[in-house]
């Protein structure tokens, strides 16, 4: 196997562990996958590709260079996943203008006041709401965009009732960050026992260490993390009707 | 099956008004069972059974909660429904009560006290090997158990429910069903409550909101059907 993202930072004991424990083995993606494009806003992303260390200033969430990067690739996975006629759900945050639903956001950071319109900090000179999705990867009419307040896109949301109205058994997750939203999810696909395919460029974090090994982690129990090309062609294979929205 | 204009032959019929069957005349449709149905069977616990063919009240003081006559009358329905399922090769999910001293209760009722033989599946309902069981302690079966992994991921679309009580575990499950976008048929004589009039209003309302409250006999050749299919 050629040398995966995770591989430098793993010691030499934990692959002899995973090896011989027989971890991340192929799952195999499911046979009506939908695209899943986990909180790529503004808030993550921020507004033009900065080094991180300067993202942050702007938007306290903001992942740097590593979004702008990722965007091109789930931009590419979006429309291969219209031309196939495979859904494209999105997911993003929602607040109160007064930020009281934050909730358990407030408790681990010092900065969360910055999070509603009326808290942006002195280096944020846009009025730009930090839950609209990117403009590079904006929601088509026939796409679903799900609003939520937790880090998993199924908690407290209809996301199993509208892959079942869908007629999805699957996901092909994307999106950011890699430890958090991305990792809650793909934990609540496996609980409800659906097959996930992630995409490793279009994942993003803002931490270099937990990108990788929660990408190892996840690769290990819970999904098969793949590469655009192997992404690419699976969604080449998936030839299915789904009961899509009709935009 | 059943046809738009049998959609009121129900047990309703004797006492819902004229007005109101009005008022619900947009809901008519025609009835049926999805294309990749699990059946689902709500807590035919032995509790329920106890004291026998006699009206609840009869029975309140020496079986507290027991659906006596009501529950009776549904064991043969119920058996054949399981029945044509099983011969059809339509997988069957078993729901009863978690006996547990401690458990936090599904109805607010008081002064009930149960031991671990009343939680237990009765025996005119056997599960066998290969039926799942999942045990829970709230009304609805998907709340605190894996019910919507397994239909996940044997892609069930559809539930049929039988069961008991119409108007507790039965309607808090199949509202769920229907809020996680599962088509749901409810079969009319294998349905019981401990109340005549609370049984028909609940199976009016998941008729016209959430379900297809279907006939037996309408649920045992749909099934067949399937099988031929």
């Amino acid at each position: 196997m050629t040398e995966r993202i995770w591989d430098k930072f793993l010691t030499e004991r934990d692959k002899q562990v995973f090896a011989k424990g027989g971890w991340a083995a192929n799952a195999g993606g499911g046979k009506k996958p939908a695209l899943l494009i986990i909180d790529v806003n503004y808030a993550f992303c921020g507004e033009q590709s900065k080094p991180i260390l300067e993202a942050v200033e702007e938007w306290r969430t903001s992942c740097g260079e590593e979004a702008w990067e990722a965007l091109p690739h789930i931009r590419t996975l979006i429309d291969k996943c219209h031309e196939k006629g495979i859904p494209v759900i999105y997911t993003t945050g929602t607040i109160r203008d007064d930020g009281w639903d934050k909730g358990s956001w407030a408790w681990k950071s010092s900065r969360s006041d910055e999070d509603t319109s009326d808290g942006a900090p002195p280096a944020r000179t846009s009025n730009r709401d930090g839950n609209d999705i990117m403009d590079e990867i904006a929601p088509s009419p026939q796409d679903i965009v799900i609003r939520k307040l937790k880090p998993s896109a199924f908690y407290a949301t209809p996301l199993v009732s509208f892959l079942n109205d869908l007629g999805a058994d699957s996901l092909i997750v994307t999106g950011t960050t890699t430890s958090g939203c991305v990792r809650a999810s793909v934990l609540d696909a496996f609980s409800n026992n659906y097959r996930t395919v992630i995409v490793e460029e279009g994942c993003f974090d803002r931490s270099q260490a937990s990108h990788a090994i929660n990408l190892c982690d996840m690769h290990a129990k819970y999904a098969d993390v793949v590469q655009m090309d192997e992404a690419m062609e699976y969604i080449e294979g998936i030839d299915e009707t789904y009961n899509l929205p009709t935009g | 099956m059943a046809s738009k204009a049998e959609f009121e032959n129900h047990c309703w019929a004797d006492i819902m008004k004229p007005e109101d069957l009005e008022t619900y005349a947009p809901y008519a449709r025609e009835t049926g069972i999805g294309d990749n149905p699990a059946l689902l069977v709500i807590d035919l616990y032995n509790l329920v059974y106890k004291g026998g063919r006699k009206y609840p009240h009869e029975l309140e003081k020496d079986f507290p909660n027991s659906c006596g006559i009501y529950a009776d009358d549904a064991i043969a329905p119920t058996q054949q429904l399981i029945a044509g399922c099983r011969a059809a090769g339509v997988p069957i999910f078993y729901i009863t009560t978690q006996f547990n001293p401690h458990r936090v209760a599904s109805t607010r009722r008081t002064n009930i006290k149960m031991v671990a033989e009343d939680c237990e599946i009765h025996d005119a309902f056997a599960p066998h090997p290969e039926d799942t069981v999942f045990r829970k302690e709230r009304p609805s079966a998907f709340f605190g158990t894996p019910l919507i992994a397994h239909l996940n991921e044997r892609r069930i679309d559809s539930l049929i429910v039988c069961g008991e009580s119409t108007s507790g575990c039965v309607r808090a499950s199949v509202l769920e069903a229907h809020m996680y976008g599962k088509h749901v048929s409810v079969v009319e004589e294998c349905c019981f409550d401990r109340c005549e009039i609370t049984h028909k209003v609940n199976l009016f309302d998941m008729h016209h909101k959430y379900a297809d409250v279907m006939h037996l006999d309408e649920v045992l050749s749909s099934v067949s059907l399937m099988k031929a299919a």
